[in-house]
């Protein structure tokens, strides 16, 4: 245990050492909050649409998506230690293997929490409502940390498969794919074709949905609005988990 | 002649690393088609808005969003290969040889043109396979590809400045999001009209406005929907800006050798 509280140490000195680090992950959910209302805010005039506010739509989305990223540079920064050789190190040390990216993932999760928080502050200052209270907030966190780590287990695998930086992209765009093949811009209601029938088929969108009790006035705080994406999450994260163990194990044998 | 030798021959390397590892393609590749298809099913319902242009179909007025998105991917592309080939030391090598710097820069790019003539036929045929109609014709399309390779080269510049200013693989990996923003703030999947009022305003400094704009009116055949002339004014002015950026950048990397 203590090897993963270290190695988490380690990737939160990451940040503290480099510069900007948490910029890019911070500023790009904030950017397309804002690109996404200001393209499509109109939408909410359609009949169908559970807010007025296209705004409060977004922020879970965008808080989400925040935290998805920030998982996800868990893949790439593990990526470049592959390539560089520290990672290989770390492997010959007599610790079971999934404890070596327990600490990233744990570290990815605690810096999430700085991308969801402003986004959410940023939402809150330009007009975005609290809809939920206390207990959307709380459901709003849980879904973010949780996709967080989804996302990193997603990197993680990713790393270990292509073991070079250039998978970054990939990584990064498994992220964007898995929020947006859900109900990201509309209601299911709203949506057409095949993307209606994906997207009550993706597990994002219950997690979307648990995040959407703290700033949807359609979507009030109850178990009903939450054990889906619950469920959701507990399934991403076993599935995921064992494609990360399942390619870290076969690493140097 | 000898340099443009030069920058044929790196311009192929360029294209074959890509290719060679052609699963680190897709998302250049697939990601734009996705998104295409997400807002051209998930927003379709805007198209009753009062305000959206009678277009026929709403599949082929998001395509310029698309393509222009893919030219944003392909230029990074270039700076993340850029980049690569600093830190793993090729571009040391390449320094060393008796050829003009620019060309160096203008190889990359050359990459970088082609994959996008590539890319953006790929996503017109797709889209027209799924029922997108380009009342422009043949003229239109190839209008079409000529200002996404324009403009795939002007991003590819901003990409590559920033690969050779920094040497950094991960800060450009980085960088993605941040293109978006490009993207966001210009009309690409929704009429100019119909945007927010904020972003309405910020979209007129955006040059990529023009260039959706001016796909847009290609594809459609109608220069109601944006001027061509407007579009290829904004991508070579960028374009020429970008190349100045990298070569500059290229030339302050080499005195700080």
């Amino acid at each position: 245990m203590s090897v993963a509280l270290t190695l988490w140490r380690r990737s939160l000195n990451e940040v503290l050492r480099v510069r900007g680090a948490l910029v890019p992950a911070t500023v790009a959910p904030v950017i397309f909050m804002l690109g996404i209302t200001g393209q499509f805010g109109r939408l909410t005039g359609l009949e169908g649409f559970p807010t007025d506010s296209y705004l409060s739509w977004v922020v879970p989305l965008s808080c989400l998506q925040g935290a998805g990223f920030a998982g996800a540079a868990t893949g790439s920064n593990l990526a470049r230690d592959i390539e560089q050789g520290w990672f290989d190190r770390l492997l010959v040390a007599p610790v079971p293997r999934p404890l070596l990216v327990a600490g990233p993932i744990l570290g990815a999760v605690t810096r999430s929490l700085v991308p969801a928080t402003v986004v959410l502050l940023v939402g809150f200052a330009i007009g975005a409502e609290l809809t939920g209270g206390v207990a959307g907030l709380i459901a709003l966190y849980v879904a973010s940390a949780a996709f967080c780590a989804i996302a990193a287990l997603w990197g993680i695998f990713m790393a270990v498969t292509f073991r070079t930086q250039q998978a970054g992209p990939l990584m990064q765009q498994g992220v964007f794919l898995a929020v947006f093949l859900s109900t990201a811009y509309t209601p299911e209601v709203l949506l057409r074709g095949w993307l209606a029938d994906v997207a009550h088929l993706n597990p994002v969108t219950h997690v979307l949905e648990l995040a959407r009790q703290a700033t949807v006035a359609g979507i009030e705080p109850s178990f009903a609005n939450t054990y889906p994406g619950v469920l959701a999450l507990v399934g991403l994260a076993t599935a995921l988990g064992l494609l990360a163990v399942t390619g870290l194990n076969r690493m140097g044998r | 002649m000898r340099e443009g030798r030069v920058v044929v021959a790196l311009g192929r390397r360029a294209l074959s690393v890509q290719f060679r590892r052609a699963q680190l393609l897709m998302p250049t590749f697939v990601l734009p088609l996705v998104l295409l298809a997400v807002i051209a099913s998930g927003t379709s319902a805007g198209q009753g808005l009062r305000g959206f242009p009678d277009v026929e179909s709403f599949l082929a007025f998001v395509v310029p969003g698309t393509i222009v998105q893919g030219t944003l991917l392909a230029g990074l592309t270039a700076g993340i290969a850029m980049a690569s080939d600093i830190e793993f030391g090729f571009f040391d090598r390449l320094l060393a040889a008796p050829v003009q710097r620019t060309s160096l820069v203008l190889g990359r790019l050359a990459g970088t043109l082609s994959l996008s003539v590539l890319q953006t036929a790929f996503f017109i045929v797709v889209a027209a396979l799924f029922g997108a109609r380009f009342p422009g014709g043949v003229a239109g399309v190839l209008g079409t590809i000529a200002l996404a390779t324009v403009n795939a080269v002007a991003m590819g510049g901003v990409s590559t400045a920033m690969a050779i200013r920094t040497g950094s693989l991960s800060l450009l990996q980085s960088v993605f999001p941040f293109m978006f923003v490009f993207l966001f703030t210009a009309p690409a999947f929704f009429p100019q009209e119909l945007l927010t009022p904020v972003l309405q305003d910020v979209s007129v400094f955006n040059p990529l406005t023009y260039v959706v704009e001016g796909v847009r009116g290609m594809l459609g055949g109608d220069s109601s929907l944006g001027s061509p002339l407007a579009g290829f004014a904004a991508a070579f002015g960028m374009a020429a800006a970008s190349v100045a950026l990298s070569t500059f950048a290229l030339s302050r990397r080499l005195r700080r050798l």
